[in-house]
Formats: C-alpha cells, sequence, structure tokens
C-alpha cells in the first residue's frame, strides 16, 4: 500500500497544499475546488511551515504501526496563511504543547508500511518558543 | 404516489461480546425479531446498514447473504455504508423508497461484529471513516479527533470536566432497567472523571464502548399496514445530510452543520416544532458529541449541552429525556448497528412496549445518528400511529 504515500509526496514532504487563482484563499490539504469562492481555478502552493496551535491532545492508545510513539501529541495547527493542517507535535516538552503555541514544521518518518518495511515519511511539528 | 411509512416491528440482539455468534447470526436474529408474525408476507427489499464487515469479518455483499440465510434470496439486497451512521442511512433509503411509493416494505437491518478484532485493529477499522491520507496517516485514531475536539469546545465555551460527564451520566442510570444494553450500572460523574485517559481530556468513561450488536425492523406503507394488528409507529420525517469531511477542514468545528440540517430538514417534513418531541435517541459516541449534537438541533444553546444536561434538562423525568435506554455509551454502540438500535428504541416507546424504561405518554420521538464527527448524520422523526 506504500505507493498509496508515495502518490502524495510533495503535500507529505513540502506541505503542497493549493492557492486559489480568483480569491486567492489557500488551503491543506489540496482541494479540487475552492472552498472560500467555490472556483476550480486552483493551483498547487507550498504552504508556510509555521503556525499555532489551534486545539491539541495527547492519544494513549495508538493505531496499529503508531505504537512505539504513543502516546503523542496531536494537534490542529492554523498555519501564517490561514491553512488548517491535523498533526503530529513532537520532540516538544509536554508544558509547550498548549493552545495557541507557535510551531513549525518538519519531517519526520511516520511508521514502517507492510512486511516490507518500506519506511514512510511525512510532515509533524515542533515547538518553537 | 406517495405513501404514509410505518414501522410495524423491530428485533434487538442485546449488546455485547457475542464471542459465540457470527455477523451473520446477530442479523439473522435481529431480522427474526422484526419478521416474528408478517406470516407469509415478504418484505420487498433488505438493505443492510454495517460499517466495516470487509474488515471485522472478511465478508462483503452482506445483503444477498443475510437474504439467503433469511430465506428470502430472489430479493432485492444491498448493503448501505455511511460509517457510523450507515444504520440510520440504511433506515432512511427504505424510508424514500416506501414513501415515494415504489415498494411496499422493507426490512432494515443494523449490523456490526466488532469483536473479532483486536483493540488496536477496531481503532484502525473505526479510523477507516476518516481520511486515510490526511488523518490516519498522521496517526490520528478517531478518539483523537474527538479529543482535539473536546479540548476546543472545553476551553472556547467554558465546560468543566464534571458538566461534560453529565450525559455519560444519563446514559448510564438509563440502561439498569434496559434489557439489550451492554453496560446497565449507574455512575457517577465521579467515576468519569477518574477513568483511564484515552485521548486527553476524554476519559474511558466519554467514549462509547465496544461490542457487538444487530437491531432491525419492518418499514411499510398504508396497504402493507391495512389489517394488520400490530403496534405501529409512524415515519413522519427523515434526512441524511452532510457537513466539510474532516473537523479540521471546518470553519467552526463546534457547529454541528450536517446534524443541524438533517434534523431541521426532517422535523420540517414532519410538520413538527421542537417542543412537541417527547424523548430523542442522540449519537453521543463520545460525551461532547451529545453534547454539540445537542446543541446544533437548537435544544440547548451553544456551550450549554452538557450544562444543560448536568442541571437535569435531558434526565428520563426531564424536559427532554435523552437516550433512554442507554444511548451509544451504556446501551453500546456497534457501529454500523446503532442507528438502527436508536430507532426500535424510539417504536418501543411509541408503542409503549418499553417497559420500565417507558417515557409515560411518548407521542412524538427523534433518532439522531451520526458519522464521522459529525460527518454525516441521518436524523428520523417518529409519531404515534393513530
Amino acid at each position: 500500500m506504500a505507493i498509496q504515500y508515495w502518490r502524495r509526496r510533495d503535500r507529505y514532504y513540502r506541505l503542497v497544499g493549493s492557492r486559489c487563482k480568483d480569491c486567492g484563499d489557500e488551503f491543506f490539504p489540496p482541494v479540487y475546488k475552492c472552498k472560500g469562492c467555490g472556483s476550480e481555478h486552483v493551483a498547487d502552493k507550498e504552504m508556510p511551515r509555521t503556525g499555532r496551535i489551534v486545539t491539541y491532545t495527547q492519544l494513549h492508545e495508538p493505531l496499529p504501526g503508531f505504537e512505539a510513539q504513543a502516546p503523542l501529541y496531536l494537534a490542529v495547527v492554523k498555519l501564517d496563511n490561514g491553512a488548517r493542517v491535523l498533526t503530529q507535535i513532537v520532540d516538544s516538552p509536554d508544558d509547550s504543547v498548549r493552545t495557541g503555541a507557535k510551531v513549525e514544521a518538519t519531517v519526520r518518518r511516520m511508521r514502517v508500511d507492510g512486511e516490507s518495511g518500506q519506511i514512510i515519511y511525512g510532515y509533524k511539528f515542533v515547538v518553537r518558543s | 404516489m406517495k405513501s404514509r411509512a410505518y414501522v410495524s416491528s423491530v428485533g434487538l440482539v442485546p449488546v455485547g461480546d457475542h464471542w459465540e455468534k457470527s455477523i451473520v447470526d446477530l442479523a439473522v436474529e435481529a431480522a427474526r425479531g422484526a419478521l416474528k408474525g408478517s406470516g407469509k408476507r415478504k418484505p420487498d427489499q433488505i438493505i443492510v446498514g454495517n460499517m466495516f464487515s470487509a474488515v471485522g469479518a472478511k465478508q462483503e455483499q452482506l445483503g444477498a447473504l443475510v437474504a439467503s440465510a433469511l430465506g428470502l434470496a430472489g430479493t432485492p439486497a444491498y448493503k448501505v455504508e455511511a460509517a457510523c451512521s450507515s444504520g440510520g442511512t440504511a433506515f432512511n433509503v427504505a424510508y424514500n423508497l416506501v414513501r415515494s411509493g415504489a415498494i411496499d416494505s422493507a426490512l432494515v437491518i443494523g449490523v456490526e461484529k466488532m469483536r473479532d478484532l483486536e483493540p488496536e485493529e477496531i481503532s484502525g477499522a473505526l479510523a477507516m471513516a476518516e481520511s486515510a491520507e490526511y488523518t490516519q496517516f498522521v496517526g490520528a485514531s478517531f478518539a483523537a479527533l474527538n479529543g482535539l475536539l473536546a479540548r476546543y469546545y472545553m476551553e472556547q465555551l467554558n465546560v468543566t470536566r464534571d458538566e461534560l460527564s453529565a450525559i455519560p451520566v444519563i446514559d448510564h442510570a438509563n440502561a439498569v432497567t434496559a434489557a439489550h444494553a451492554q453496560f446497565r450500572k449507574a455512575i457517577t460523574p465521579e467515576v468519569v472523571g477518574r477513568s483511564a485517559m484515552i485521548a486527553d481530556p476524554l476519559r474511558l468513561f466519554d467514549c462509547a464502548p465496544v461490542g457487538d450488536g444487530a437491531a432491525a425492523a419492518l418499514i411499510v406503507n398504508d396497504s402493507a399496514a391495512s389489517g394488520s394488528k400490530r403496534r405501529m409507529a409512524e415515519v413522519l420525517g427523515g434526512r441524511v445530510a452532510t457537513n466539510e469531511f474532516s473537523i479540521f477542514e471546518r470553519e467552526d468545528m463546534l457547529d454541528f452543520k450536517s446534524s443541524r440540517e438533517a434534523f431541521k430538514g426532517a422535523m420540517s417534513q414532519a410538520g413538527l416544532v421542537q417542543k412537541r418531541l417527547s424523548l430523542i435517541e442522540i449519537h453521543d459516541a463520545f460525551s461532547v458529541v451529545g453534547a454539540l449534537s445537542l446543541e446544533a438541533m437548537g435544544f440547548s444553546k451553544r456551550g450549554q449541552g452538557s450544562k444543560d444536561a448536568k442541571a437535569g434538562k435531558y434526565a428520563r423525568g426531564g424536559e427532554l429525556p435523552i437516550n433512554t435506554f442507554g444511548g451509544l455509551k451504556a446501551r453500546g454502540h456497534p457501529v454500523g448497528g446503532t442507528g438502527m438500535y436508536q430507532i426500535a428504541e424510539a417504536y418501543l416507546q411509541l408503542t409503549d412496549q418499553a417497559g420500565k424504561n417507558q417515557v409515560e405518554g411518548a407521542e412524538y420521538a427523534a433518532t439522531q445518528n451520526i458519522g464521522g464527527v459529525d460527518t454525516t448524520s441521518a436524523v428520523h422523526v417518529f409519531g404515534r400511529a393513530a
């Protein structure tokens, strides 16, 4: 199933989202149609790599493949352009993971896929003081 | 030609750990309950609501499988899937077919086999309701999304831990006397607040349990209903609606738009105003989801869902009883089956067959069934048949 993730490598490694050519709204994940004005004139665009935590949780019961990372922090992050990303927060002291905290994107190992052991990489965010 | 639609009978399997029963055993048991007494008359269609039989039982083509097992091979039969709202959505398909005049009757079964899976496999199966590419990919389980929502709700609208516990407490109180409920034990807010942390701030007792189950109903039109001596409930309205797929894509995470729209649509079809409802079965897969549902459907003001529950508004003797047999938290939540449990429960209330859980003089009841985090909602409104 690794091809399912390889297909999205630009999004997972470089945070490629969408920009609406008509109204300028930006989105991540990418959209087929602008959620702001309804235009279908949308193009790929790299998102800013910094933003703030809107809400977060510490998950104690991980999904299959994520056991070694538990408990893990997940957050909704509002990027500096207004786009919202669901992401893990890593390499950050417990007391720094707070609503409003400033965070920055990084690339990390997500998990190891299937019996072939292919490593899947993607974005995670780190708290920046 | 438009027809009236009625639920003429229901069948329920108690929710729980059915180690000895397969997904087909469960579906057949519920279906037999609903078909009992219908004589030689066969349903025109069989519609099965189910979320993850492919993963939970390595089984697809459930419609034909169940039809054949019931000795009804030949009958049009198929599965409807909309995550945890599969049951309610399957019923909505049947309701629209009967109401439109396309068919005279349908057997609707909601079923889920969860317990054959290991706990982490169940988390993986439930997560399939959310985006493979942007939610499962980052390691966010379904509970994690609800944890994100719960923290946002509590921080933005000043809701306390004790208030959040109020809906699970109501569910457990109602389940004590409910024969088909999974957990028939009363709890206190302290029990909820001290239970194991799952997805901070959500604890074990904020979350609906895992269980196997099936519930079924026979839905019929005027001609199929005439001459029957059965006690019936009329289906007065029903609507399915959807929201932006993922919570993080939404302008306002706390606005449960699909529940709001589905409820508004179903009530307007029924020609009823809110205060006529005698009870409602709500989809509280997590405590916070119950609170936001009550707010979206207009029973509580924004931020007041849990607070109103704590003040007694939604208890069995309150202004609007909710989850009269225990709701998702205590009756249980066999995901694709849940919507049909709610509908069967509304039927029992409106035909005075609710036993110790009877809401006295119940005239109108509603059911609200959600898939995802308010991503799909199926709402139905029922009345006592004249």
